[in-house]
């Protein structure tokens, strides 16, 4: 087949604002909305909701008086006459030296939000410095160009660079030296610059701006560790005597200003009124078609998905298809590169994309994407951040990205300022999926999710404390964040790594302890992926917890769609050596997790069971993996395995069933068994919409404990924080707990299926036929003699 | 604010015993606290059981020691009142010119004692030695901070002592001891003495002429090899930070006499390594090297200058001197360049026949070398064909076959133009002068 790309590469587009984008004839994208219109209108249509979210037009300000002559007329260079409303009150705010979060969505010209102000500081004082944070190294190189652009016109002796893990040594120490505007990530601040802030004394003398961008990105682990992160650049800054202003950008989440404040214990004021203008939109809500009503069987989403795709690609439509797993993601790109194909001579049409890949082949494909060299690009949540890769036709979401924030910053990739775009939610059978689809006010009206963090986890504290110490000795009295440090100090002094001496606590240990702290995960460990079929080349890099499900010995690893056998899993060497084939399956591994109770902090009765919250211990492992065919997802195999153990600490929300509550019910042992599996996935469900998380945040797991007198055997439901250390989200459960258990009876009550579906409880193969009648059974235990206690 | 409560704590402490006893993954070791390693403050009344005397000023306390190295003592083949024959040029030639003369005298020879290697703020020098020459033997004078309180004042008793010294003498100080000592001196918020000081670090030129004899250029390994002095009972390195802390837990410091003893010892043997390696760059013809690598670095280092005459005699004298084969390779393959640039073409192409006979790793280049010479200097196309396909021989590449394509069209028109070369060849190769290596080292 031949595609013929988009004509109109994207290249030619403007992206940065004021640059007249090239109009275009067919604002209909090829009668697409139409015809999802006509489909909409039959019966039992898979079109479930189309939204159209209307054009709009630009508000404009004129530029405020005091930026600097020489700036305005840099921006008037690149065509910016005026700014847009949000970036004038950015300014303002910025201006007042008040703490700014910038809430607008992608393609709103939001860098302008901090630069401008940034610039204009660095013109009036040259000896100024600003440091800019930003998730990852390519999202600093990006923005390194975009503000040399800028910068350059200036004339004045602005020196910005990028300073990370891949900034060779003898530019560090220029660097460290001279640049005043530094573009770097958490982890560098981390382990790279502020153990080392005596090499930095002129830089944090003047540090007078810290940009964070991304703000959404820096929730759970992540964000609680890069508050503490912060607590020792403000505490590194206090010594060199400066107090910087920070600004912030995110994209929008129910939280922002909150997340903000609790990130850098700072008072924020929110700018979230976006004056961008906006190409007209649709949203469509697509629900494969049921094949079997009963078992609420629907035709594989990831198939839907493919062909929803590939609608958009034949019409040379620049296409952007997110799944919510690499698995996904490699097996789309696969289906995609085998319909398309690649035009005569040319680029492969459709690549993959996802964070396993080599830096090198990431910015590749960005590039192209940008330049319109290729066609279509199967992601995971990689590049739901701010990259840019220019603005796409359509995107396809294969399956609920499970939360309103994120799914909107992926249908934000699709979006010209003068022309329609489309965005195409292809529902999975998994409950979340299937309640936004019939809920669409949930989405579409409903605030996004909150990002928790914890900068109080007490075992993330006490790593930063400890890296705190290190870079300067704590007084004793010294508070960090709000906490006094005495206590912990006193611990450290323990474990040895403090001593005391005139007041204050000194860092007493060979070690360097922020090698020792990874922000993102609990091991910095990762393997690399040795492809060895004619050779030895290396291809990509997995992280340690999903090596162990994706480079397991016989798994078929999948990258930019071609299949490789594992040969080996050398765990020493931290290498998987694997092999092309071509098989026609792939596998998927079978994961067994164990949850502990180690300690309940309340506990209270909730009708006949016991609901708690607490510390847990999970432990996981790979067990086995399923041999599953392309195309038709049967299992063709499956294998036996024999990995090590992972383990975690976090914190849980339970409930405790005693023997006795469930004697009565007339069902058996495994019946009840597979009947608290439904009723868990049920209350995860329930969990991630009362807490407004992505359910992948919760991990819900069943078991059982011997009662008090050891004699029965008591089962158990645990939901629990999916972060080491746990992010708070335990308590709110423990507090909601009559909305979690009265949502979730109506949840099953409503649906209509028979047995059980993947809406509510799971489809009778995977949770057996009897596990909705247990689980209503369980709630209304539950809930009536709640009830009654709350009438007495 | 939420109060870290004792019961948080607890719950850590069990949560990490916990997790000490479970890893499977464990990076960090995380220690349990025993009863034996239960802090108990050093005595600062009692008398403080190290020889020195305590030092007071507006900034605290700290501890001084000093110590006198007689000039009859001998510090392996070296004498301390060798010392005393130290010259101010000879910065100068050591640190490649960067350095000014400075008077011996206004030396200070300096080395650190620190709680790690990890580099990084929290890194501290918990011992600073200074050396200095003076007329009744070698000086040095230590720097102890008896507890972190102690450190402001030991940096300015350091600062003070420095201020009496021009230049800063050192082994690997410039990556080490100086930027360490210069965030101490940032974090105390102390003026830091040591930008003023020209700074000679020892390191490199000592890598330079032992890098092909000695498996490494550690100061404990010169100090054995080069000045055959042998240490008994000295505390290891990496077990120096150990005993610092473990003195600051117990108050007890017999553990750090050792330590004391280390500095002096590295302070000694830095200024007699001082005392080798200085003349030599300052006279390099008149060096008193024996061994042949030691001279290769020397050559190394003039060839690098420029000074090309300098070097090859050097070159020559290492030949002669004795070589093992690797360095020996290099050697003739390095002086016939020399000799090359130098316009000796005749001598350079003896040395380029003499590594064409052997199997060496300049073989296959040198016949390459050889066959650009053939078909350039003298235009013998035939011989540079036959060089060069040695040369493909040893070394395949495709500029050797497309040469040798080349030669052949080249010696193919002389041979169409009747012009024969044989006779050259055969006449060259009659020249009774068989170059060996013998003969090139004379």
């Amino acid at each position: 087949m031949k595609i013929e790309l988009n004509p109109e590469s994207p290249a030619v587009r403007g992206r940065r604002q004021g640059l007249s984008p090239i109009s275009r004839p067919d604002d209909s994208l090829d009668g697409v909305i139409e015809r999802f219109e006509a489909l909409q209108r039959r019966t039992d249509s898979p079109v479930a909701t189309i939204r159209k979210l209307p054009a709009r037009d630009p508000r404009w300000v004129d530029f405020p008086k005091e930026i600097d002559g020489r700036l305005r007329e840099a921006l008037a260079s690149k065509g910016i006459e005026k700014l847009y409303s949000h970036q004038a009150q950015s300014w303002d705010r910025i201006a007042n030296g008040k703490h700014a979060v910038i809430v607008t969505p992608t393609a709103s010209g939001k860098t302008i939000c901090y630069n401008l102000p940034v610039l204009n500081g660095l013109a009036s004082d040259p000896s100024a410095c600003a440091l800019y944070l930003f998730p990852t190294k390519a999202l600093a190189v990006d923005q390194l160009e975009e503000f040399n652009s800028l910068g350059a016109a200036l004339e004045s002796d602005i020196r910005a660079f990028t300073y990370d893990g891949d900034t060779p040594s003898d530019a560090r120490r220029v660097i460290r030296r001279r640049a005043n505007v530094v573009l770097s990530n958490p982890d560098m601040l981390h382990s790279g610059v502020l153990p080392h802030h005596t090499r930095w004394a002129r830089f944090f003398e003047h540090l007078r701006y810290v940009v964070i961008d991304e703000l959404h990105a820096y929730r759970g682990v992540f964000g609680s560790h890069l508050a503490n992160v912060l607590r020792r650049l403000k505490r590194i800054a206090a010594f060199y005597g400066s107090n910087p202003q920070f600004i912030c950008c995110s994209a929008t989440i129910a939280n922002p200003k909150e997340l903000a404040q609790s990130l850098t214990e700072e008072r924020f004021d929110l700018v979230d009124d976006n004056g961008a203008p906006r190409g007209e939109k649709f949203f469509v809500f697509y629900n494969p078609p049921v094949v079997n009503a009963q078992l609420g069987i629907r035709r594989s989403y990831v198939n839907e998905a493919r062909r929803l795709a590939e609608s958009f690609l034949e019409r040379g439509r620049q296409t952007l298809v997110f799944a919510n797993s690499r698995l996904v993601t490699e097996i789309l790109t696969r289906y995609l590169k085998e319909s398309v194909g690649r035009p005569p001579g040319g680029q492969a049409a459709v690549r993959g994309y996802r964070g396993g890949y080599l830096p090198r082949e990431r910015r590749e494909i960005e590039r192209q994407l940008r330049d319109g060299k290729v066609l279509g690009v199967v992601a995971t949540n990689a590049l739901e951040l701010g990259i840019d890769i220019g603005s796409l036709d359509a995107v396809v979401l294969a399956g609920y990205p499970g939360s309103i924030a994120s799914t909107w910053q992926r249908a934000g990739r699709a979006g010209r300022r003068n022309a329609a775009s489309v965005t195409v939610l292809v529902a999975s059978s998994a409950p979340l999926d299937q309640y936004v689809i019939e809920h669409p006010e949930y989405f579409f009206d409903g605030s996004p999710e909150h990002a928790h963090v914890n900068p109080d986890n007490l075992e993330i504290l006490v790593s930063h404390l400890k890296c705190a110490a290190f870079e300067l000795p704590i007084q004793v009295g010294e508070r960090f964040g709000p906490h006094d440090t005495g206590e912990m100090c006193a611990f450290l002094q323990e474990t040895g790594v403090l001593h005391h001496a005139g007041g204050a606590w000194h860092w007493t240990s060979e070690a360097y302890p922020a090698d020792a702290i990874s922000l993102r995960r609990i091991t910095s460990d990762n393997f690399v992926v040795v492809d060895i079929s004619g050779g030895s080349k290396v291809i990509g890099e997995v992280a340690f917890p999903a090596a162990l499900t994706t480079l397991h010995e016989k798994a078929i690893y999948l990258h930019e769609g071609q299949l490789f056998h594992v040969d080996r899993l050398d765990f020493t060497e931290r290498k998987a050596y694997v092999r092309r084939v071509e098989c026609g399956y792939y596998t998927d591994a079978v994961e067994h997790t164990q949850v502990e109770r180690l300690e309940g902090f309340d506990d209270d009765s909730l009708g006949a069971s016991l609901a708690s919250h607490g510390e847990v211990r999970i432990t996981s492992r790979v067990v086995g993996f399923k041999k599953i065919r392309f195309h038709t997802n049967e299992n063709v195999g499956d294998g036996k395995l024999s990995m090590p153990e992972q383990e975690m600490h976090t914190t849980a929300f339970w409930l405790l069933f005693p023997a006795a509550s469930l004697a009565s019910l007339p069902f058996s042992t495994t019946e009840i068994r597979d009947g608290l599996v439904g009723l868990g996935n049920v209350l995860r469900t329930v969990g991630a919409v009362l807490l407004m998380c992505d359910p992948r945040d919760l991990g819900v797991s069943t078991s059982s404990s011997k009662d008090e007198s050891e004699a029965v055997l008591c089962p158990e439901i645990f939901l629990y924080d999916n972060f080491p250390g746990g992010i708070g989200q335990s308590e709110p459960l423990f507090r909601m707990r009559a909305s979690l258990v009265s949502m979730a009876r109506e949840l099953i009550e409503s649906c209509p299926c028979k047995e059980g579906c993947p809406r509510c409880v799971g489809a009778p193969g995977e949770v057996g036929e009897k596990a909705k009648a247990v689980a209503l059974q369980l709630l209304a235990a539950l809930t009536s003699i709640h009830q009654q206690q709350e009438a007495a | 604010m939420r109060r870290i409560t004792q019961a948080d704590i607890e719950q850590l402490r069990r949560r990490i015993n916990d997790a000490a006893e479970r890893a499977i993954d464990n990076h960090e070791p995380v220690g349990r606290p025993t009863p034996a390693q239960q802090p108990s403050a050093p005595s600062r009344h009692g008398a403080f059981r190290l020889a020195g005397e305590e030092r007071q000023s507006s900034l605290g306390r700290c501890w001084l020691q000093e110590h006198l190295i007689p000039n009859d003592r001998m510090h392996g083949t070296i004498r301390v009142g060798d010392l005393q024959l130290m010259r101010g040029g000879w910065l100068t030639s050591v640190s490649d010119g960067e350095a000014q003369p400075v008077d011996p005298g206004r030396w200070a020879f300096l080395d650190t004692e620190t709680t790690g290697l990890a580099g990084g703020t929290g890194t501290c020098a918990f011992l600073v030695g200074v050396g200095a020459i003076e007329t009744g033997g070698f000086r040095v004078r230590l720097f102890f901070m008896r507890d972190y309180d102690e450190e402001p004042a030991m940096l300015e008793a350091l600062s003070e002592c420095l201020n009496q010294y021009d230049a800063l003498i050192t082994y690997n100080g410039k990556s080490y001891d100086v930027p360490l000592l210069e965030t101490r001196f940032r974090l105390k918020r102390q003026a830091c003495p040591l930008g003023r000081l020209r700074h000679i670090d020892l390191l490199y030129p000592a890598r330079r002429i032992w890098r092909e004899r000695m498996s490494n250029c550690r100061l404990g390994t010169l100090e054995s090899e080069v000045l055959g002095f042998g240490r008994h009972d000295d505390v290891p390195g990496a077990l120096i930070p150990h005993r610092y802390f473990n003195y600051l837990k117990t108050g007890n410091p017999a553990g750090l006499r050792p330590v004391f003893r280390h500095n002096v010892l590295d302070l000694v043997s830095l200024a007699c390594l001082g005392a080798v390696l200085m003349p030599t760059f300052a006279a390099p013809g008149e060096t008193t090297f024996r061994h042949g690598e030691d001279m290769l670095g020397l050559a190394r280092w003039l060839r690098k200058k420029g000074d090309r005459e300098g070097a090859l005699e050097l070159y020559r004298k290492a030949i002669r001197a004795g070589l093992p084969p690797g360095c020996l390779y290099a050697s003739i393959w390095e002086s016939a360049r020399l000799e090359g640039q130098a316009g000796n073409r005749r001598i350079q192409v003896r040395l380029l026949q003499d590594l064409s006979r052997v199997a060496n790793p300049y073989r296959g280049s040198a016949f390459e070398q050889l066959a650009k010479y053939y078909e350039h200097r003298e235009k013998d196309f035939r011989a540079a064909l036959e060089m060069t396909r040695n040369a493909h021989l040893h070394a395949p590449s495709e500029d050797l076959a497309y040469r040798e394509r080349r030669l052949l069209r080249k010696a193919g028109d002389d041979a169409r133009a009747g012009v024969t070369r044989h006779a050259r060849i055969a006449s060259r190769e009659s020249v009774p002068f068989r170059p060996t290596v013998a003969d090139v080292a004379s």
